[in-house]
């Protein structure tokens, strides 16, 4: 079955450090498999917690086995290189889930009666700024709901400043379970941030229907 | 069923278990947390760069790498240490 898998730069397995062997010609890569140990890659949901610098098609040898966030196999080999996934898309990942955490604090900080600092989360062009920003309003955490979720944001943006995608999305999804206060809010999320990775990278459906 | 929260494991913790990690020898559940981590930590993802690194280092050591004044020292060092001194 098809799949995704996100590698290092130069399709460099982030976990196992080994080099996956590239399709050439318009034919697959030749397959990997290793003893006594699998092959990982996503389902399109799984996509957020997986983030990397590449995003590839891949092939999975049957039988493969559904697992929580992720699909495992006996042997995989690459397809193609999902290239509308590269530097640019990771980073503006990071940002589009920031900005949800924005939304969520600016919220927050509007039904506290601090509509002032909600303006100034507002107006902050950057998320460099927007963190500086925020981080000023998280003072008091514990107190209210608002200064809670200024700090989620101060940390989201920042990762997002940093270009540390996977990061700052984790944050985003903890923010919207403290904005609700409802841990389902988290998955809820993450299949809010793999619609967006779709939709960027240009992914068509690949089959699931076994999983 | 919620899938397991990457914060759930500390730099403490996966820095415990990383040879585990690194030998295969962790459950699956325990092995994604660890990965899920490293997604998200630059700082434990350079400490399992350095690990590897080092243990492909010392596979490439033969015994006779070893200067025999180290090599003595070292074994002085062990015959204290087992002797509990």
């Amino acid at each position: 079955m098809r799949a995704w898998k996100f590698l290092d730069s130069g399709r460099v397995a982030p976990f196992g450090g080994h080099v996956w062997p590239a399709p050439s010609a318009g034919a697959p890569g030749e397959w990997l498999r290793f003893p006594a140990q699998e092959i990982f890659a996503c389902r399109s949901a799984d996509l957020p917690w997986w983030i990397g610098p590449e995003l590839w098609e891949i092939e999975l040898e049957a039988p493969v086995r559904g697992l929580e966030t992720q699909l495992a196999a006996p042997g995989g080999r690459l397809i193609r290189r999902v290239v509308d996934w590269d530097a640019a898309a990771l980073r503006a990942y990071g940002v589009a889930c920031a900005e949800r955490a924005r939304a969520l604090a600016v919220d927050a900080l509007t039904r506290d009666g601090r509509a002032e600092e909600a303006a100034a989360l507002t107006r902050a062009r950057s998320m460099l700024e927007l963190s500086r920003v925020a981080r000023g309003f998280a003072g008091d955490a514990r107190e209210r709901q608002s200064s809670n979720l200024a700090g989620y944001l101060a940390e989201s943006s920042m990762r997002a400043s940093e270009a540390a995608a996977a990061a700052a999305a984790n944050i985003a999804a903890n923010a919207a379970v403290a904005a609700v206060k409802d841990p389902t809010a988290f998955d809820h999320e993450r299949q809010w941030q793999a619609q967006w990775i779709s939709e960027r990278a240009g992914l068509t459906p690949v089959p699931v229907a076994a999983m | 069923m919620s899938a397991a929260r990457p914060q759930d494991l500390a730099c403490r913790e996966l820095v415990e278990i990383l040879t585990d990690f690194l030998d295969g020898a962790l459950d699956e559940r325990t092995r994604t947390q660890v990965e899920q981590h490293l997604v998200l930590c630059p700082g434990c993802t350079e400490y399992l760069r350095q690990f590897r690194a080092t243990i492909g280092s010392a596979r490439k050591l033969a015994e006779e790498d070893l200067p025999p004044r180290v090599r003595e020292n070292l074994l002085d060092v062990f015959r204290h240490w087992r002797h509990g001194s």
